[in-house]
């Protein structure tokens, strides 16, 4: 950790100048878009610091987590129709909020939380997962003349790393390759037309983690130190060095002495989580997903930026739920309750949840009826019989729903045990209060963090903006400082 | 009447007489402040707000998106004077900041109600430069100090004319490197680059330039890089997973091996044919897409960028605010490839206006927007590569120009509207690949064998080109990801043995053409083939397996009439012309273990005539084994007919065994020698080394900047990146290539470190090295080299700003 508290403002916001400073020299090549000088905007006064983003990948169903509706027991001959949720709702810490059962430790922390019951997705024709996703990382519906940059490559892009030896960006959890859709994945896992500099460091295990910023594997830290030290020797012996002093050789060296130090460095502790105390290791050791949670917030205490996390997007599997959702779900609410409810908590007990933004989300929810929203022509995705229940398999919420999704926001200048918004009580289960688009969610997200959504930067000399057009509105209702 | 006079009165006292004969308004003190300060932000310059541009009294008058804004005499009419009163937020203008006083507007009321005088010649900013259409053959300064080659010849007087220095030239390592680099992509090999050196002769660096461009296979490889960024073509991607998108990867590789002219490649492209059809098609996505995104639109938005360096993204949505294009040129392009009605949309808004095909510089000529859609493709193809349109040549050779001197002459390359720094280089150059047949190789043969190719990277400070740019050599280049991985895999010897791109590679003996003996016989699903019906279809099928993996796999099919073969549940090649088979790569296609090939035929012609179907492939085992698998009476056939991808839906209950065609030595005389070399081709072809470019986008050529080729990128990042650097620091991939490089190295017998060290920059950085860099490189090889003493000199030496630039 370095000498001072990454989250304390006054630093950051000195170190924030010395990031802009860095980023100003690492974009300045011709083709790297700048700011769009036409454009004007204030950037607002941030209430977070550093975001996690916690990938609910594949299609949440809100009314079997934070949305609990009507209760329908698995029962054989049952009515689909009656099937709402197949969750029980239980009390949580905050009065008169409820939340299904199966997650009775995030119920206990409601209380830090401000839950949005009321956020919609467009349908889009056929309601495609990678197509979603896509548009919720980047704000911006496939296809895009320009690759848009992801939700951590804006703040990576603006805000800089937090700690100049932190990448801005780091993405926990999601395989790219081996996993179905991968190149669906790929396009908007990017910083797009920001540039590589400004793109995710992906680690899919997090318990290998530290293996991407140690050296390489076989190679002891005295030959790593000596190998960079015959590299930069030869650097300063090359005969030709002057007549290369150009920007491009200064930028790679730039680069590489940036690696190096992260990879030297007393932060590439955070990665490992080999040396996390075995009991709290424990308490967030649910899977791939726990190990992450625990990851982002080894990562955030060490200056990390913006984490995300994920359950992990594949096809059919975790979220994507199509066939035996109630029982897949069982196990997501397993995976899920513990850890998130333990970051939460062990970011609050460290201090650092006031200027942490922990979200979750996930690209649209889910319906045991109706795909998309009524009056859709999107094409069902689910086999699931759509009159009586027979078989423990068809009971679940198997329909692609875009209607109302919850979001469930944690610290980061939000307010605390508060809803916003709201979905019908009995189908269809669309936002019926205050809905909140995706581009309005990421508004939100982006003025927590100090981006204004009217954010804009020159792509072909076109302005490509934070949020679609500059035209997304932070919900001001979820600040706890208006 | 008195109202009338009090009217004009006030207006006299605010305005000064404006009517009055007697003291006319004056435009430039009154008018033009109001407009700068209210209107100009939006409305003038480059910027047009709405398609309305008030730079000209012509373009105000011409109105905007939504018709005009003035009537010249009649201001009651006009909607500026409405939008400059109009209470409401959504309607008024300015959008934003202060109101007009009512002074103002009345100002401009009278301004208008004059018939809106305007001063002759002004403009509020000059026009955006508008790059001459028609080619021009500029007149070549003359020669200096016998620098002959024409583009030093115009760069010479353009230097002089300037009053800067002529850059230095560099020593004949560094230009073997370089050229190599451009050219073909990989590092000159040490005993190359030595006779190179040893050579005396004058004109020997033209002579390796042309030795190069001779290369066609290196050649292909290398340029692949470039067109499959510039047309967005790749092995893997977005939309390939729901069959939304087309490779066109034999065809390009066939055409950059056979240098087909750049004015067929394009016609080609646009008037496709089924292999290359992708280009145009684009990607088809699930789902609904915005207006500004559908196929058609992709394809105007394609053709513009690729060919025209016009970017008809802005205009896909509106009228652009940035340049001249305007909406309707973009419909008109997509109708042109459209094969129904193409609804014109603004802003994703229908505007209930069907779009009329036609094409963007009409000075040319037009398609016939009612002729059917093959016949419009071909006259835009026309157009495209008409000999008048000097803006196809341009922007292609501006992109050469761009690879091989780091810069465009045109900046950046994909905006073809800016103004030149060279008028004459740009069109020379242009009129100089026209006058070549649209030769490309005679483009990058001309540039690099100039004095200006050949001399020293220009030194660029932080503040390059703030002051604009201003010509002072070429500019240092970054390898690009295919480049790295080539140069590691030359330098290691650890290039893979298989590669995803679906081609045939290298040259084929003339021997082994002629030993080569075709175990196919012509098959067919019954005995009386030679009378087979019209439109009679065998579906015939062969399973086997494989011990392992193949190391080498090809095969060649003909069929009378045609034939689609399918490999493991993927249409793997289709034909219809049996006098000429093709060969067909397999290697990617097979694999381990059970194997299955559905081979679907088809007996075309009126009436019953001959059939017959034939196919044979070679398949190479790691252990070098060769398997055959030729058709014959082993095959099964059926009456059933499988899906798109050769699967069955229900297995077939009437396998019988295929009938070999009793009069197969028809066939065989007529094509056997084809079938033949096609095979050879295909099966035992020597190939050079594997290239990065054949291989799908890897996690490493990712890290390293190769794009996801969803969208055309035509210049790749120039800056390598932390993220980049972490993994050149501690990837796996990387680590492992010197590992097992270090080993390979290390078999050979050096007879010291030093003779070690000095081949390594021999082959890295075609130079020798310095005794301080020999003094590091003993230090850490020791007096033995050890397997990790050289892995850590190969990645330092790799790692060299000298290395990952083309300098």
């Amino acid at each position: 950790m370095m000498n001072m508290s990454p989250l304390d403002p006054q630093n950051t916001r000195r170190e924030f100048l010395q990031q802009l400073a860095a980023a100003t020299t690492a974009t300045m090549s011709m083709s790297a878009p700048r700011l769009f000088a036409d454009e004007k905007f204030v950037q607002p006064k941030p209430t977070a610091d550093a975001c996690i983003l916690l990938w609910m990948g594949g299609g949440m169903a809100a009314p079997e987590t934070f949305d609990p509706k009507r209760y329908q027991p698995f029962e054989k001959g049952a009515l689909v129709k009656n099937i709402l949720s197949t969750f029980p709702a239980i009390p949580t810490a905050v009065d008169g909020v409820k939340i299904c059962q199966g997650l009775e430790r995030i119920a206990k922390v409601m209380d830090r939380a401000t839950l949005i019951r009321s956020a919609v997705q467009p349908d889009l024709g056929n309601i495609l997962h990678s197509r979603h996703q896509y548009h919720w990382h980047t704000g911006y519906v496939p296809p895009q003349t320009v690759a848009a940059p992801h939700l951590g490559a804006w703040m990576s892009r603006v805000l800089g790393p937090r700690n100049a030896v932190m990448p801005a960006f780091i993405n926990v959890g999601q395989r790219l390759e081996g996993v179905g859709e991968q190149e669906e994945l790929k396009a908007f896992t990017t910083a797009g037309f920001f540039g590589n500099e400004f793109g995710p460091m992906n680690l899919p295990y997090p318990e290998d983690a530290a293996q991407s910023v140690r050296p390489p594997k076989g190679m002891e830290p005295g030959r790593f130190a000596n190998r960079q030290k015959l590299f930069r020797a030869l650097v300063d012996k090359n005969p030709h060095r002057e007549f290369m002093s150009d920007h491009q050789q200064e930028s790679l060296l730039r680069s590489m002495e940036n690696a190096h130090r992260l990879i030297s460095s007393k932060e590439r502790t955070a990665f490992d989580l080999a040396l996390e105390p075995k009991e709290s290791f424990d308490k967030y050791n649910t899977g791939r997903f726990g190990q992450g949670c625990l990851l982002a917030r080894r990562l955030v205490e060490n200056g990390a930026r913006f984490v995300e996390v994920t359950t992990e997007y594949v096809p059919f599997l975790h979220w994507d739920t199509h066939a035996s959702g109630h029982d897949t779900v069982a196990g997501m609410h397993k995976q899920m309750d513990a850890p998130i409810a333990q970051l939460v908590l062990d970011l609050e007990a460290r201090g650092l949840l006031d200027r942490t933004l922990v979200i979750i989300a996930s690209e649209f929810s889910r319906d045991a009826m109706i795909e998309g929203i009524p009056g859709s022509n999107a094409r069902d995705q689910a086999t699931a019989p759509s009159e009586t229940l027979q078989e423990a398999k068809h009971y679940g919420l198997h329909r692609h729903w875009t209607g109302g999704t919850s979001v469930v926001m944690f610290g980061g200048g939000m307010k605390r045990g508060f809803v916003y918004g709201a979905t019908a009580d009995e189908r269809p289960l669309v936002a019926v209060k205050n809905p909140v688009s995706v581009a309005d969610l990421h508004a939100t997200i982006f003025t927590a963090m100090g981006i204004s959504p009217k954010t804009a930067f020159d792509v072909e000399r076109r302005p490509f903006y934070a949020t679609e057009d500059g035209k997304g509105r932070a919900v001001r209702e979820v600040f706890a400082r208006g | 009447m008195a109202n009338c006079f009090r009217l004009a009165f006030a207006l006299l006292l605010t305005l000064g007489a404006i009517h009055a004969g007697a003291a006319p308004l004056d435009f430039a003190h009154q008018i033009v402040p109001v407009l700068r300060e209210h209107c100009a932000e939006c409305h003038t310059g480059d910027k047009k707000k709405g398609g309305l541009s008030m730079n000209t009294r012509a373009d105000l008058l011409a109105g905007g998106e939504n018709g005009k804004v003035v009537i010249a005499g009649d201001s009651a009419k006009s909607k500026l004077i409405a939008a400059i009163t109009s209470k409401d937020a959504e309607k008024q203008m300015p959008p934003k900041g202060a109101r007009l006083s009512p002074e103002k507007v009345a100002l401009l009321r009278g301004w208008i109600d004059a018939g809106l005088p305007w001063d002759e010649g002004f403009a509020f900013k000059k026009a955006g430069y508008e790059p001459p259409l028609r080619p021009r053959r500029p007149v070549l300064p003359p020669a200096v100090a016998g620098r002959t080659n024409a583009v030093d010849r115009i760069l010479d007087a353009h230097l002089a004319q300037h009053k800067s220095p002529r850059p230095a030239p560099i020593d004949d390592g560094t230009f073997a490197r370089r050229a190599h680099l451009d050219l073909v992509g990989l590092l000159p090999e040490p005993v190359a680059l030595e006779k190179f050196l040893a050579d005396k002769s004058a004109d020997k660096r033209a002579r390796l330039v042309r030795e190069l461009l001779a290369n066609n296979t290196a050649y292909a490889e290398h340029w692949l890089t470039f067109w499959n960024d510039l047309l967005r073509n790749d092995y893997s991607g977005t939309g390939f997973i729901t069959g939304g998108r087309k490779q066109i990867t034999g065809w390009l590789y066939r055409a950059l091996v056979e240098n087909k002219t750049y004015d067929q490649f394009a016609r080609e492209l646009i008037a496709y044919t089924p292999e290359s059809e992708g280009f145009a098609a684009g990607i088809r996505w699930r789902g609904d897409v915005s207006a500004g995104a559908t196929p058609e639109i992709q394809f105007a938005q394609s053709v513009g960028q690729s060919f025209l360096g016009i970017n008809l993204k802005c205009a896909s949505c509106h009228d652009s605010f940035i340049d001249r294009w305007k909406l309707e040129e973009s419909f008109g392009l997509a109708a042109i490839y459209a094969t129904g009605k193409l609804e014109l949309h603004r802003c994703d808004k229908p505007l209930g206006k069907t779009a009329k095909a036609g094409w963007l510089f009409p000075e040319l000529g037009e398609v016939n927007a009612t002729a059917p859609q093959p016949e419009r493709l071909k006259q835009l193809a026309a157009l495209m590569t008409h000999p008048e349109n000097g803006r196809f040549t341009r922007t292609i050779v501006n992109r050469f120009w761009h690879r091989l001197m780091g810069r465009g002459i045109v900046h950046p390359t994909d905006a073809m509207q800016t103004e030149p720094w060279s008028h004459d280089l740009l069109d020379y150059l242009a009129v100089h690949l026209a006058d070549n047949q649209f030769d490309l190789k005679k483009t990058l043969e001309l540039i690099a064998t100039s004095a200006a190719y050949q001399s020293r990277a220009q030194v660029l400070g932080r503040d390059a080109d703030e002051r604009g740019y201003f010509y002072a050599g070429p500019r240092a280049k970054r390898l690009t990801a295919e480049q790295f991985v080539d140069a590691v895999w030359q330098v290691t010897g650890t290039a893979p043995t298989r590669f995803d791109a679906q081609v045939v590679r290298g040259k084929v003996s003339t021997q082994t053409v002629s030993e080569m003996k075709l175990a196919a016989r012509w098959i067919w699903s019954h005995a009386d083939a030679g009378n087979a019906k019209a439109g009679e279809t065998l579906v015939a099928q062969k399973k086997f397996t494989l011990a392992s993996a193949p190391v080498r796999a090809g095969a060649v099919a003909a069929a009378d009439n045609s034939f689609i073969l399918y490999i493991n549940g993927t249409r793997a090649a289709a034909g219809d012309n049996w006098e000429n088979p093709e060969a067909i790569p397999l290697e990617s296609r097979l694999k381990a273990g059970a194997n299955e090939i559905v081979l679907v035929a088809k007996n075309g012609g009126a009436g019953p005539n001959p059939a017959g179907v034939i196919f044979e492939a070679r398949i190479q085992l790691a252990d070098g084994t060769v398997v055959t698998i030729a058709t014959d009476a082993s095959w099964q056939s059926t009456q059933s007919q499988p899906d798109a991808k050769g699967k069955f839906k229900v297995e077939p209950a009437d396998w019988q065994a295929a009938v070999e065609v009793p009069n197969s030595a028809l066939w065989n005389a007529r094509v056997g020698k084809q079938l033949a070399m096609q095979l050879a081709q295909a099966a035992t072809a020597t190939q050079p080394m594997v290239r990065a470019a054949l291989m799908k986008n890897d996690f490493f050529m990712r890290a390293l900047g190769r794009p996801h080729r969803e969208q055309i990128v035509s210049v790749r990042p120039s800056e390598l990146t932390t993220l980049e650097a972490i993994d050149l620091n501690n990837g796996q991939i990387l680590a492992t290539r010197l590992e097992q490089g270090a080993a390979r190295i290390l078999a050979k017998q050096w007879p010291s470190s030093d003779a070690l060290a000095t081949w390594l920059y021999h082959f890295a950085l075609s130079r020798t090295p310095t005794a301080a860099e020999m003094s590091l490189a003993r230090e850490i090889l020791g007096e033995q080299p050890t397997s990790q003493g050289l892995q850590d000199l190969l990645w330092a030496v790799m790692m060299q700003p000298e290395f990952q630039l083309v300098r």
